[in-house]
């Protein structure tokens, strides 16, 4: 099955004109064939300048945007919390993406999150708005999700979860960059890029949590970025995910990209003092092929 | 050559019911959070310059509410104008006049058989007020028109416009979604709620204003002429008014102006009562023979007079006398609910209770939407006053608009720091529920959700056999009461179907020190 054919299943069952909910079993290229996974980090103040550094090496956002394209930009905005809180996605380093895609050409740049706290607070309180509202480009598409755009999908490959609830702009996304912010979570220890991809779900996203590292790996084979900028410009070491006291966070004004979403929470991992092998999901998705989890097999550059 | 034709008196109260209509309902849609912290205007100014809930209130806690001076206002403007709040600016009355034509009355009612019922109402109300049992919140007009529209009205027809354009979304042609959407997205900006809210009580609030417009049938303006003690309040007030209608007296048999008043305020000899005219002027308009005026005066005769019972007066300011010590042998008079979770910054239960008008706006306002109309768990006082339903909803950690928009001061209106520090209850553990105790599988999604800084929620990590029997390591939590707020959160997103595993209850709430909890750290805890 193709893209393609997984696209038009959605777009019937949206149009309610098919009762099959939509089956996604589209693979991931083997490991064999894959080019060595490439990993960006740089650190600095000005996060804007920040996003193009990392960018840089892995060929800029022209590599991952083409002209038209439907683009989307998934942040963490899950939390009612201020930006100096680390429990949301710096709104700075969504902004500087936000508007490399629109440079880039991109037909439309969607921005969403299904929040945990109230919607129009995280929005606001994050920082997100005020970062949005100045890009006057009717491309951008800054909304909170609505109710009957979930589509269920059938994950074929999935160990822990079959089908899902996934919003449908995620999936019909020509181009998914996936933001998250690194930080603690009781639960599954960090919540990094894996984990983001919680927000596209719909339904009662808590039953997620047994067995989280393998259901969030099977979502990973659905939602599977072009892009992935992890934010540790600040990070929540306790108290996660959503903090509140700014003694648990500290500054690192560091960005981690990577075209594999495996590599990036391995390499994010390490900014914590904990091994890649320590975090559930990335162990699964390594398991599943769907990204490198080993350190030494990742070309990291300092950018 | 130009006939100037003057405005017909009518035509300016009818802008002003239209005017104050509007702002009514603006104010009612502007009852929400708004992207800032602060609530600017809400539609809580329509009950502080009511003076049944003013004085009820007061009564009911034993001095003044400053927040209600506003109220005072319209009684003096009554005492110049007469009942012209009721013809003039009530959304409820303009609703209703509004429906004449949708609910059309049989009769004229100029018998006024009820006409007495709303001052015993009034007696009864300000009397059990006094004693313990504050009612009014039950049968002000504004209590039920926002309430019903907040708890049922409002949720109801956002439920029909997502209905409507879900299956236009998903049914209709793309060239009808052209227009369906951009609609949508219309009515959500302005008018629609943010997001679909739930209610407790939905169709009994419904239910009662259902009667009140109904009761249209009997006679026009049955509630304001019978039963709404407002209008008594500012009947009797109006006994003393300055500004009285003069009708004519050698007019024959012409019965129009009693034909046309909506009130009933017109005997058989054209006297035009002060305690029921609510100032409509349609009299005027259809006098034949322009008899009718109204001027300023303070010598006129009041006819007809209130036309009480005294036996029966005297009898309902007993009842409001008597009944409040039946509360008092109930068993909730010695044990409160433990769901009776009141919003933070409620003042303490008897007092809360005496100044919470049941207005339902906190409800409104709630965007967690956790504030529930309590049924009895209050008891028969406290029905449709707010209450935290944890698993319906939660208690946003750095919400603080429930206090800004309470008209009475019964949620004290906290600064967010003020309010974090508040607990309305405490959170326990199912551990039968619970799926780390119970089964062995991880979850911990309440310990994620813990809003404190330092989380109430915490965990241990232990070993335990799963249900087949494998010894698995997992995340348990438990609960730091000193930390624990009571927001409801853990409750209301404890994953599992049905009941939560989760509870929250009343235990130490801050506002009563007998609901103190043992604390570890008390007891040397580190």
């Amino acid at each position: 099955m193709d893209r393609r054919e997984f696209l038009r299943q959605v777009a019937l069952w949206s149009a309610g004109l098919s009762a099959g909910v939509p089956h996604f079993r589209i693979g991931a290229t083997l490991a064999a064939e894959r080019q060595p996974s490439l990993l960006t980090h740089a650190t600095g103040k000005d996060y804007q300048e920040l996003v193009d550094r990392v960018l840089g090496p892995l060929g800029g956002m022209g590599k991952f945007v083409r002209r038209g394209d439907k683009v989307v930009v998934k942040p963490n905005i899950g939390w009612d919390r201020n930006p100096d809180q680390a429990a949301n996605t710096h709104p700075q380093v969504v902004r500087a993406l936000v508007e490399r895609a629109l440079d880039a050409g991109a037909g439309e740049v969607l921005v969403f999150d299904r929040t945990c706290n109230e919607e129009r607070r995280c929005y606001i309180n994050s920082g997100m708005e005020d970062a949005l509202v100045g890009i006057k480009d009717k491309r951008l598409k800054f909304f909170h999700p609505d109710d009957r755009k979930y589509v269920p999908v059938d994950i074929e490959r999935g160990k822990a979860v079959r089908r899902l609830e996934i919003y449908r702009d995620a999936l019909e996304a020509d181009s998914y960059i996936n933001v998250p912010v690194a930080k603690h979570h009781g639960l599954s220890r960090l919540t990094l890029g894996l984990k983001n991809s919680m927000g596209v779900l719909g339904g009662n996203r808590g039953v997620m949590h047994h067995s989280l590292g393998q259901k969030l790996a099977d979502l990973a084979t659905v939602i599977q970025p072009k892009l992935t900028v992890i934010d540790a410009t600040r990070i929540l070491l306790n108290n996660g995910p959503q903090g509140g006291n700014l003694a648990d966070v500290r500054v690192l004004d560091t960005l981690v990209a990577s075209t594999d979403p495996v590599a990036a929470d391995a390499y994010a991992t390490t900014l914590f003092g904990l091994k890649p092998e320590e975090i559930e999901s990335t162990v699964a998705a390594y398991g599943l092929g769907l990204g490198e989890m080993e350190l030494t097999k990742i070309r990291i550059i300092k950018a | 050559m130009k006939i100037k034709k003057r405005i017909p008196a009518y035509y300016w109260r009818r802008a002003s019911q239209l005017a104050c209509l509007a702002l009514f309902f603006f104010l009612f849609i502007r009852t929400d959070y708004s992207g800032s912290d602060t609530i600017e205007y809400a539609v809580n100014v329509l009950f502080r310059i009511d003076p049944l809930l003013a004085l009820s209130a007061s009564v009911a806690t034993g001095f003044f509410i400053v927040q209600m001076l506003p109220a005072v206002v319209t009684l003096l403007l009554t005492l110049i104008l007469g009942r012209f709040f009721c013809g003039w600016v009530c959304p409820m009355g303009t609703l209703l006049d509004g429906c004449h034509k949708i609910v059309p009355s049989k009769g004229q009612g100029r018998e006024g058989r009820y006409r007495a019922l709303k001052f015993y109402i009034l007696g009864f109300l300000l009397v059990g007020a006094w004693f313990g049992l504050p009612l009014a919140g039950y049968v002000d007009p504004f209590s039920i028109l926002v309430r019903s529209l907040a708890l049922a009205v409002d949720p109801a027809l956002n439920a029909l416009a997502t209905t409507f354009f879900t299956s236009t979304y998903q049914q209709a042609p793309a060239w009808v979604n052209g227009l369906t959407e951009p609609l949508y997205a219309f009515l959500k900006a302005t008018i629609l709620p943010f997001n679909q809210k739930y209610y407790d009580l939905a169709l009994l609030s419904l239910a009662i204003l259902l009667v009140v417009f109904l009761l249209e049938r009997l006679e026009r303006r049955f509630f304001c002429r019978n039963i709404c003690p407002l209008g008594a309040m500012l009947a009797v007030t109006a006994r003393f008014s300055l500004l009285r209608g003069r009708a004519g007296t050698k007019c024959g048999t012409c019965r129009n102006c009693q034909d046309v008043c909506r009130m009933g305020a017109i005997d058989e000899e054209r006297n035009i009562s002060p305690l029921d005219c609510n100032l409509c002027l349609d009299c005027i308009h259809h006098c034949p023979g322009n008899k009718i005026s109204f001027q300023f005066s303070s010598l006129q005769q009041v006819r007809p007079s209130f036309a009480l019972s005294r036996r029966s007066f005297v009898g309902s300011l007993a009842l409001g006398a008597a009944l409040p010590f039946f509360l008092k042998s109930r068993t909730l008079a010695r044990q409160s609910d433990p769901l009776l979770i009141r919003p933070p910054g409620a003042l303490s239960e008897e007092e809360f209770v005496g100044r919470c008008v049941r207005c339902g706006e906190c409800m409104k306002v709630c965007i967690g939407n956790g504030l529930q109309p309590a049924f009895l768990q209050g008891g028969v006082e406290g029905m449709f006053s707010p209450i935290l339903k944890a698993r319906t909803g939660y208690c946003e950690y750095n919400c603080t608009l429930c206090g800004q928009v309470c008209p009475t001061g019964a949620i004290k209106n906290l600064d967010v720091a003020e309010k974090k520090k508040v607990k309305i209850g405490n959170a326990c553990f199912d551990l039968d529920l619970c799926l780390p105790y119970a089964k062995g599988i991880p979850c911990m999604v309440c310990e994620e959700h813990c809003p404190t800084p330092d989380k109430a929620i915490k965990f241990r990590e232990v070993e335990v056999e799963n249900s087949r029997r494998e010894k698995v390591t997992v995340k348990q939590p438990y609960l730091v009461d000193e930390l624990c707020v009571g927001c409801g959160i853990c409750e209301t997103k404890c994953p599992l179907p049905g009941a939560s595993a989760v509870l929250v209850t009343s235990a130490g709430e801050s506002r009563n020190p007998a609901q103190a909890l043992p604390y570890t750290s008390r007891t040397g805890y580190p």
